[in-house]
């Protein structure tokens, strides 16, 4: 009796302590908070260049690392500060990047596209499309090499898939076995080009079994769907069976960067999108079961708003970089 | 030959270019755990010119690693393995073929510790047997490693002498940053004395090969022992020439050189890649840049490889990058006053 | 280069002078010390001698004119010189530059196909020459519009202006009767205040007592610095020598002469060798003894490099000299050259060394073996040497003794006292203190012998 009503509550439910389920909430409403603040930032002219929001993407992120620990690797996309923040990174310094601090993750050097917080096992964001995919396996070549146990969790993007090196690097890790899951966020359009015009497959997961590993294809703004397929992925890899490939299916609400004119899609369907919101579809689940209710949601908003607030003012109160330390880390300083 | 005198005394033996760098790499993986050989045909084959040899029998397929031909995913899972803690060793087949790579090697390998703020290193070894002389045409001839001297977070060596050879691998071994061994292919077979055991060549240090004071010739790989030669021929006519051996290009050893042509007042350059924005451009404009400007006393010259791809014709091969003979010629008419 | 001849100052209050009388005439020879011209003031009249040999032109202050003191009123040439006009010439007297001569633009072939060296030459109304040769005609106050370019298209080279320089110096040295024995003791220069056992300082060949100068400042204050020249050099009388034993007992001559209770010495290069012999034959006295680079320990020297600083008249040919003395060929600055070319301005003394050099160093060997005094002696020892010296190679120091002390200083040439003073004398100071800590600073007894 009581199996059969677990059975039928989802898998988040069943797998996550309610304060973990809470905390996962928080991280997402945290990511679409860190990035309307970035955006408000760039138009007020306070962040220099670009970015790439991934708003309506957060419990992709989120939901991929519920079962990474800080030991686990993860490489990141241009499209990364979902992945920064879900792998524990804190806003703070994040803003202090983006406005080009010394205080920032990258000292100011990175910015948006190469945002990390290495001590949290995440190996960087990437500015060059499946950049990331083959330093992910060599992370896993690593982690089996030296046994440390350690899972590596490579972000894509659906563009990434049409890469050689998306290619390359899925044959050598189901070669190798190595521990590593690669994660496709497809969020339809590479830039302009829709994945129906640019990938021969109908599911990027499909291709998952040209590399005779497992494939699945997962509604990315369902939480719990895609912790679910991580988990089994993460686990498998964990065991030495080998990488896995999820699709996760989800949308990005703005533009490719900050320069997109949104000429490639119709108002309707980014609509039809902001209506599937993931923040809104796990909050729900919370309330269902009794997990988080409205006024608890309440005091997460303001307790994350409060966070992102004073998150900028450290950003915009930090040191810059002096320029005199322009050269700084291109190579390893070594005692003379 | 410039061997440290502090190390303790060991065996020298005579061995090949080849002999050499596996020594190295058998070195540095019986000291270290983490050095790993990564590569096409590496494994039981030997490698293409039979550098790893014999290492797979002796260190197992764990640790030398036989790639699928994906020289753009082997290079990137080398740098995801040096940044996570390994020492992996790159075996490019051919220099050629790095062009695959070059993603990699010049936007990750070479910038990660930069853009993420010093935060990680990414301590990379990659090998390239490189140059041409062995019929093997166009995109297998090529010398790029002035494409890789352009960007700043590599190193780039190109050892001479089998003693360099090991050297500079065991040197770049225990660097903390990407370094790019080239390797001349015509340089495999040749022979000299390399120690038994471990010991290191400084990254970015020259070899004052000769000493001479009429002309500094600057010469790199397989162009350092044609230089020694014609400076031999150079020494019956009364010319007697200097001859450094780079050895890194990136970063250059701008001492070593500038002292060198404030004293004989005449530098020509040798090397193997495309002569235009070479190695000889850099070499030319840091002594036109530098204190021993006011001590030239005639044109810099620079010998470098043709405007061409390498053709395959051996008449044409030869022609198409510099020989003992267009040193001597060169480097007289440059010393006479005739240039 | 052209000598001034100018309106001199002979009157503690003349501002101008007049030129009575010329006793040359335009373009004909004087040698130096020869009546040149009388001048006149309000107070006497007087002859003025001319301060070169050569041909005198461009007399600009004819007789009866009156200039003001210090102005060039005629220029001598060295002869065989070539004549043009003086340095400080009116512009308005010098021959226009050729530009755009109707010849040049006639050509329509050149016109048509200028070859871009050409188009150089006829834009740009410059000498054609070397940055070397441009560095040299600098450092010798030449302008390069005097000199012939002996390069591909008129191009004037380093060599260019050498050859000019050794024309104009060529007469002069013609003059030169080499060198007159002298007689007297050698010089030995006291510095320093110290009360302790003093520091003995023997230079090599071609050098001085200025050459120690970068080393003092480091020396241990409290031991007073004698600095011995050798004959022939710096203040020294030209004492004619015949082997390097009959140099030894001029240093162990002059050594006695300053009855020293002791000394701690040091010595560079033939320095070296004459201190090991001083050593050798005065034991008792030597407190310690610090070899650099020293002479006397093998067959080998450079002695290209030692024969050419002692020929050199000219900083140009000298700088090359030193410059292969040193590692940092950087270190030879224009103004160390011109300060050692200051020391070797003497004719007689640069010809006396040459011949010194060739009696102590035939054929580039070493004539002269102290291996067996240094076997000898017992006093606390070191050598000190570049293992970049070409002049004479450091390996020779693996000749000496266990119980001596060496010292090879990386990426330093013959000179470590002037290459690298600062780690050098840390080694001086240490092997002083330590024979020091050996016996108790040197004393007389009641009848002036050394204890």
């Amino acid at each position: 009796m009581l199996e059969t009503a677990t059975a039928n509550l989802p898998f988040a439910v069943r797998q996550y302590s309610a304060e973990q389920l809470r905390e996962a909430l928080r991280k997402m409403l945290l990511i679409r908070r860190f990035e309307e603040g970035a955006e408000d930032s760039y138009t007020r002219g306070l962040i220099h260049g670009t970015m790439h929001l991934s708003i309506g993407q957060e419990a992709s992120a989120v939901g991929a690392c519920m079962p990474l620990t800080d030991a686990d690797k993860i490489t990141s996309t241009h499209r990364g500060h979902g992945h920064c923040i879900a792998k524990g990174a804190e806003v703070a310094r994040m803003f202090a990047e983006f406005f080009g601090k010394e205080t920032g993750y990258c000292r100011g050097r990175g910015g948006s596209m190469h945002i990390a917080d290495v001590t949290k096992g995440n190996l960087g964001a990437n500015g060059i499309v499946a950049g990331g995919i083959p330093i992910a396996v060599g992370a896993a070549l690593s982690a089996k090499r030296l046994k440390t146990g350690s899972v590596v969790l490579c972000f894509f993007g659906d563009g990434a898939g049409n890469e050689g090196a998306f290619h390359e690097s899925l044959n050598m890790a189901a070669i190798w076995d190595l521990p590593v899951v690669f994660f496709c966020e497809n969020n339809k359009y590479a830039m302009s080009t829709a994945t129906e015009r640019s990938t021969a497959v109908h599911n990027i997961a499909e291709r998952a079994a040209a590399y005779a590993m497992p494939g699945i294809t997962v509604d990315g703004n369902d939480f719990s769907a895609v912790a679910e397929a991580s988990h089994v992925a993460v686990e498998r890899a964990r065991a030495g069976q080998g990488p896995s490939l999820i699709e996760s299916v989800t949308y990005r609400w703005r533009g490719h960067s900050k320069s997109d004119r949104n000429r490639y899609r119709s108002k309707e369907e980014i609509e039809s999108w902001v209506a599937r919101d993931p923040i809104g579809r796990f909050a729900e689940l919370l309330r269902e079961q009794a997990i988080l209710d409205a006024e608890g949601f309440k005091a997460l908003e303001d307790a994350v708003e409060r966070e992102i607030a004073a998150a900028i003012d450290f950003a915009k109160t930090s040191p810059a970089p002096d320029p005199l330390a322009l050269t700084r880390d291109v190579y390893t300083e070594r005692p003379a | 030959m410039s061997m440290p005198l502090r190390e303790t005394p060991t065996e020298v033996r005579e061995l090949s270019y080849a002999e050499a760098i596996r020594d190295g790499l058998a070195v540095a993986m019986e000291r270290d755990e983490r050095v790993i050989l990564m590569g096409e045909d590496i494994g039981v084959y030997g490698g293409a010119f039979q550098v790893s040899g014999d290492l797979v029998q002796r260190f197992g397929e764990d640790r030398v690693v036989d790639t699928p031909i994906s020289e753009l995913g082997g290079a990137g899972i080398a740098v995801g393995a040096a940044l996570t803690g390994l020492r992996p060793v790159y075996e490019f087949q051919f220099s050629d073929f790095a062009t695959l790579a070059m993603e990699q090697i010049v936007n990750q390998a070479a910038k990660l510790r930069f853009m993420l703020g010093g935060a990680v290193s990414v301590p990379l070894v990659m090998r390239f047997p490189a140059g041409s002389g062995t019929g093997a045409a166009a995109q297998h001839s090529q010398s790029l490693e002035a494409w890789f001297g352009h960007v700043p977070g590599l190193k780039v060596c190109q050892a001479a002498t089998p003693y360099d050879a090991k050297g500079l691998l065991l040197a770049a071994l225990e660097d903390p940053d990407p370094v790019m061994l080239f390797e001349h292919k015509l340089l495999y077979k040749t022979k000299g004395p390399v120690p038994e055991g471990h010991y290191t060549v400084p990254i970015g240090q020259a070899h004052l090969c000769r000493r001479g004071g009429d002309v500094t010739i600057v010469a790199t790989a397989v162009m350092v022992h044609r230089a020694l030669a014609a400076a031999d021929k150079l020494a019956e006519e009364g010319i007697e020439a200097e001859v450094i051996d780079l050895r890194t290009i990136r970063p250059l050893d701008r001492k070593t050189v500038v002292e060198s042509v404030a004293k004989t007042s005449r530098l020509m350059v040798v090397y193997e890649g495309v002569k235009t924005l070479g190695i000889g451009a850099e070499v030319s404009a840091m002594i036109a840049e530098s204190e021993a400007f006011d001590y030239l006393d005639a044109p810099i010259v620079r010998l470098g490889g043709a405007e061409a791809p390498i053709p395959y014709n051996p008449d044409l091969e030869k022609a198409a990058v510099p020989q003992e003979p267009d040193i001597l010629e060169a480097a007289r008419s440059l010393v006479r006053g005739r240039l | 280069m052209p000598v001034e001849v100018i309106m001199p100052k002979v009157d503690m209050d003349m501002t101008r002078g007049r030129v009575a009388a010329w006793h040359v005439e335009e373009g004909a020879a004087v040698a130096t010390g020869d009546p040149l011209f009388d001048i006149e003031t309000d107070k006497a009249a007087m002859e003025v001698e001319s301060p070169a040999s050569g041909r005198l032109h461009h007399i600009r202050a004819a007789a009866g004119a009156e200039v003001a003191i210090g102005t060039a009123i005629a220029w001598i040439y060295a002869e065989g010189e070539a004549v043009c006009d003086p340095p400080a010439a009116d512009t308005a007297a010098t021959v226009p530059a050729q530009i755009g001569s109707p010849e040049d633009t006639a050509e329509p072939m050149a016109a048509q196909h200028p070859r871009p060296s050409d188009a150089l030459s006829s834009s740009v109304e410059k000498a054609r020459a070397t940055p070397q040769a441009r560095r040299l005609a600098r450092e010798s106050g030449l302008t390069l519009n005097v000199i012939e370019g002996s390069g591909p298209r008129g191009r004037i080279g380093g060599a260019d202006v050498e050859a000019h320089l050794l024309r104009n110096e060529g007469a002069a040295a013609e003059t030169t009767q080499g060198w007159q024995a002298e007689a007297g003791s050698l010089v030995v220069h006291r510095a320093g205040s110290g009360k302790r056992t003093p520091i003995l300082l023997i230079h090599g060949f071609a050098a001085d007592a200025d050459g120690w100068q970068k080393l003092e400042p480091y020396l241990a204050p409290d031991h007073p610095r004698l600095k011995l020249e050798l004959p022939g050099h710096g203040r020294s009388p030209k004492r004619p020598v015949e082997s390097f034993r009959g140099l030894a007992r001029m240093v162990v001559e002059a050594f006695d002469r300053e009855d020293l209770p002791g000394a701690h010495l040091v010595g560079h290069s033939l320095g070296g060798a004459l201190a090991l012999a001083l050593a050798d034959v005065r034991p008792k006295r030597i407190a310690s003894l610090s070899l650099l680079a020293p002479a006397g320990l093998g067959p080998e020297i450079d002695g290209r490099i030692l024969s050419g600083v002692a020929r050199a008249g000219r900083k140009d040919s000298l700088a090359p000299w030193l410059r292969e003395l040193v590692h940092n060929g950087t270190l030879i600055s224009g103004d160390y050259v011109a300060a050692a070319m200051r020391a070797r301005q003497d004719p007689a003394l640069r010809a006396y060394q040459r011949d010194l050099a060739e009696t102590l160093f035939p054929d580039s060997t070493q004539s002269v073996d102290l291996l067996a005094a240094l076997e000898r002696l017992q006093v606390p020892t070191q050598i000190v040497w570049g293992r970049a010296d070409r002049v004479v190679p450091w390996k020779q120091a693996l000749r000496a003794p266990g119980r001596v002390a060496l010292h090879l200083l990386r990426e330093v040439g013959h000179l470590p006292q002037i290459e690298t003073p600062e780690d050098l004398a840390p080694l001086l100071n240490n092997l002083i203190r330590l024979a020091e800590l050996d016996r108790p600073p040197m004393t007389l007894d009641a009848k002036g012998v050394a204890l």
